[in-house]
């Protein structure tokens, strides 16, 4: 596929994310305290912890989405393939272009399937129908929804069930090839059959993508993701290998937490 | 990269700008209104002395510059408070009870017709109200006036009665239905029936909700203008009776203002200037008592009171009394710990006193008798809507009727789309004009109007200083009289700017009288835009720009329409400032630079020559057909209430 106007990408080949004594305040609120954190290419990584204790706040950081959020400051440092996402000189647009973002609640736009798709791609310049053809196709394929959806493209995104609305988000975030894909408890508003589908589709996109989730359900957690991180109260508990946090986590709080005794 | 990204952040700070100015246009706006009149109105306060001016009590134009000429507007400023009071006391009764009725006691297949309805009247155009009263009105009272004379103040309240009671009624309502429901049904369990709860309780508790209804109603009777000069008698003495002949402040500028000159001209714009302080005042009074009304503090301490009240009532009526507090318990206060412990001392001090003389039925005597009471006032409230639907009726019946025949005499096609000049009468010119007028104020009005709404809504934050003012200042704006807008309209557009009477001038001073309802429309439909939009596009990259004209204005397309629909019906049924703007010609407009009369101007002009009665009843009826369907469209564009939230 050739764009006109080629945004550069990271180089996540030595690490993909670094996150370095990171703390978080709403205000005078502290939200996230002293994180510190990497996590490599092509992993997908698992937040989890109760509610409240801060995972999603981490998360939108590393798109810079808490940049909209009035009285939210930042200490400490956030750097995707070693540049450092916060410094003053850094291109939002680059940012978010390479970072895709799928949230807790399905929110397509009110448009068409195609046009939902063919958004990002218009914004970075791409005009020709091939092309936005292509990216559809693509993208719709990369969500595993090309079959469903292909005789309807023209239809309402809001017409959609929920999870295939949730997928169509994913489709979208995936349009512009990110790098890494972050996910906000994709799942939670999601029926159990969606669910399953957008695990599967998950364990697929992993190799493209480094995924980045956060999940309320530890059997999502352990089921799916190679790194899985355990938050208690804005502080990271512990982080390590899903099978060993599963199996034998080293902290006390994250064993009482999955082996369901607080939260 | 580097530059691409330099060009795109100066795109977002330039349209961030254009959005800012935008919405300081309403502040301007009204800065330059007062500043203008000031300016044009000065030389008459100077020369003839303010305090002559305001207490003269001779107001006699004569030959420029003769000794004879005198400018004193106390007869004036009599006339419209007492007209005013006349109004209120028959518009704001009928409406607060209206309200009541609609909030409280309508059963719920009326409730929308009746809705709609009131709207409906809201946007009846004044010079119909005006014939209406000068065809009907004004003989029935001649009928039972001593002098034999019809016009004068009782004609003029009762018209501007009938006018301000959907500002009146729409506004009480929204008052009443503010007031929490948790008020409803604690009062209930306590064992206080309907009719008590809704004039002890849920009345009182709507107070600053109906003061700024009652106020609004104010406003609007004092700036009305061409109705009233329809039935005052316009002659320039102090009202001596209900049915002596009098001027009130917009009537004489409107009256006079076509042929002053000189002295005269600057006096008729400092009575305007006179008329726009107080509304200013009066807004001024109004947003106090909107803020006072809202703190939290003092709703908890009203909570508190109310809670004493019900401790000294609840000796009287042992009924449910317990159970009420255990449900205020957990509905009513539970959000402050001080409170809470306050009333559950409260709580056991009645429970412990009712523990021995409770009985079922003992008690509850004094209470049935006394309900009577309100059993009345809930009558009067029904009342009231008959009234109300009488008068409609009687207006919609009488134009339609006299409109019919008056079609027949003279012709639908010939009288709508003939050709007009020479001694023939054709509305086909009040087409053109009105079509252009709504076109020239929209090309204005809207792009500045959205763009003011997307600066208050997408930029400025929920808290911010500047937002208030300029809410403060759109509200104002709306506030404003038409006939002050057309009194800036000659000095700016017609003198100033050398427009002269044209559809131009008209449409730009239409342009401002509109853009408040446009800004506040579009905002609420902007504010009704899911986050998660804006979110979803924000994550992909998108900027603020981008995310605004692709997502959030397209999914706000239906508040624009609605927006646009509002302002062509305040355009139709304008009258007063389009009568100094735009001229009142009955032949058809060459060009926007040429005056041209829109159907509410024309209808008057038809009136006033006294000599097209027919004509003037056709146009009415064109005009409430034109009205009719504006308010249809709006109400299918309007989100339904549960959606809002
Ligand atoms: N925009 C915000 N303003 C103020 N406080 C916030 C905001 N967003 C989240 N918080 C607070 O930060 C804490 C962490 O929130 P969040 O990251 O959403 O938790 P999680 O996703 O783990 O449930 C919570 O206590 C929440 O109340
Ligand atoms: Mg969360």
């Amino acid at each position: 596929m050739k764009k006109k106007k080629e945004v550069e990408k990271f180089d996540l080949s030595q690490e993909a994310i670094k996150i370095n004594n990171v703390n978080l305040y709403y205000g005078a609120f502290k939200a996230l305290n002293n994180i510190n954190m990497k996590i490599s290419q092509g992993e997908i990584t698992a937040f989890i912890g109760p509610s409240g204790c801060g995972k999603s706040t981490l998360l939108k950081c590393l798109n810079r989405m808490n940049d909209l959020v009035d009285g939210c400051k930042i200490e400490g440092k956030f750097e995707i393939g070693g540049q450092d996402i916060y410094a003053p000189k850094f291109s939002l647009q680059m940012l978010r272009k390479n970072v895709g973002m799928v949230f807790q609640k399905p929110n397509p736009f009110p448009m068409s399937v195609y046009d939902n798709i063919a958004y990002a791609p218009r914004l970075y310049g791409i005009r020709d129908k091939t092309s936005l053809d292509e990216i559809v196709e693509k993208s719709l394929t990369g969500a595993a929804m090309w079959e469903e959806l292909k005789d309807c493209l023209n239809k309402s995104a809001l017409a959609l069930s929920g999870g295939q609305q949730q997928r169509l988000c994913i489709a979208r975030a995936l349009s512009v090839e990110p790098q890494i894909l972050l996910m906000d408890e994709p799942t939670s508003a999601l029926d159990p059959i969606s669910t399953a589908k957008i695990e599967e589709l998950c364990s697929q996109l992993k190799q493209n993508v480094t995924i980045v989730m956060v999940t309320h359900n530890m059997q999502q957690a352990a089921r799916i993701s190679d790194k899985t991180g355990f938050f208690l109260l804005g502080e990271l508990i512990e982080f390590d290998d899903t099978e060993k946090i599963f199996s034998a986590p080293s902290k006390e709080q994250t064993e009482r937490y999955i082996t369901g005794r607080f939260g | 990269m580097d530059k691409k990204r330099n060009l795109s952040i100066t795109k977002e700070g330039v349209a961030k700008t254009i959005f800012a100015l935008a919405a300081l246009f309403a502040i301007v706006s009204v800065i330059s209104i007062i500043g203008y009149l000031l300016y044009a109105g000065l030389p008459a306060m100077r020369e003839i002395g303010i305090f002559k001016f305001l207490f003269g009590k001779v107001w006699s134009p004569g030959y420029e510059g003769a000794a004879s000429e005198k400018f004193g507007i106390l007869p004036m400023i009599v006339g419209s408070t007492i007209a005013t009071g006349g109004a209120l006391l028959i518009g704001g009764s009928l409406g607060i009870t209206i309200a009541i009725f609609l909030v409280y006691f309508c059963p719920k297949g009326l409730k929308m017709p009746l809705t709609q309805l009131i709207s409906l009247l809201a946007g009846i155009p004044s010079v119909v109200y005006g014939y209406f009263g000068l065809k009907q009105i004004v003989p029935l009272l001649a009928k039972i006036s001593p002098n034999g004379n019809g016009t004068g103040i009782l004609a003029v309240s009762l018209v501007l009665g009938i006018m301000i009671l959907p500002t009146v009624t729409s506004l009480a309502k929204d008052g009443l239905s503010s007031v929490p429901s948790k008020y409803f049904e604690g009062s209930l369990a306590l064992g206080m029936t309907k009719e008590q709860t809704v004039f002890k309780v849920m009345v009182p508790g709507a107070s600053s909700g109906i003061m700024t209804a009652l106020g609004l109603g104010i406003g609007r009777a004092v700036g009305e203008t061409m109705a009233v000069i329809m039935v005052a008698g316009n002659s320039v003495q102090f009202p001596k009776g209900l049915f002596e002949g009098f001027m009130t402040l917009t009537g004489n500028i409107v009256m006079d203002m076509s042929y002053a000159s000189g002295i005269h001209r600057s006096a008729l714009v400092a009575t305007g200037f006179v008329l726009l302080i107080f509304i200013l005042i009066l807004n001024g009074i109004l947003y106090y008592v909107k803020s006072a009304g809202k703190t939290w503090e003092k709703d908890e301490r009203r909570k508190l009171r109310q809670l004493k009240k019900a401790e000294r009532r609840a000796q009287k009526t042992p009924c449910k009394v317990v159970m009420f507090f255990d449900r205020l318990n957990d509905k009513f206060i539970a959000s402050n710990e001080k409170v809470k412990s306050k009333l559950k001392a409260c709580r056991d001090r009645v429970a412990a006193k009712f523990g021995k003389v409770f009985n079922k039925d003992g008690g509850n005597r004094t209470y049935i008798a006394k309900n009577g009471l309100y059993k009345t006032l809930k009558y009067i409230c029904c009342g009231s809507v008959i009234i109300m639907l009488a008068v409609v009726a009687y207006l919609l019946i009488f134009i339609f009727v006299k409109g019919i025949v008056a079609f027949r005499k003279i012709g639908v096609i010939n009288f709508l789309f003939g050709k007009a000049g020479s001694g023939k009468i054709s509305l086909a010119p009040a087409f053109v004009s009105t079509g252009a007028l709504i076109l020239i104020a929209l090309a204005i009005a809207l792009p500045i109007g959205i763009c003011a709404a997307i600066y208050l809504v997408e930029y400025a934050g929920k808290s911010n200083k500047f937002v208030k003012i300029i809410r403060l200042f759109t509200d104002t704006l709306s506030g404003i009289p038409s006939i002050v807008f057309g009194l800036f309209g000659v000095i700016v557009f017609n003198d100033a700017l050398g427009l002269g009477y044209s559809l131009m001038s008209g449409g730009l001073t239409l342009s401002i009288m509109i853009l408040p309802t446009v800004i506040r429309s579009v905002e609420e439909s902007l504010m009704a835009v899911p986050l998660a939009y804006r979110e979803a596009s924000y994550a992909l990259g998108a900027g603020k720009v981008h995310t605004v004209f692709r997502i959030v204005l397209p999914s706000a397309m239906k508040g624009i329409l609605t927006a646009t629909i509002l302002s062509i019906g305040r355009i139709v049924s304008e009258s007063a400032a389009l009568l100094l703007t735009a001229g009142s010609v009955r032949n058809m407009p060459k060009d926007i630079m040429s005056p041209g009369s829109s159907f509410a101007v024309m209808m008057y002009m038809f009136v006033s020559e006294g000599l097209y009665m027919n004509e003037a009843y056709a146009t009415a009826v064109v005009l409430i057909i034109l009205v009719t369907v504006i308010n249809m469209l709006v109400f299918a564009f309007t989100p339904k209430k549960e959606k809002i939230k």
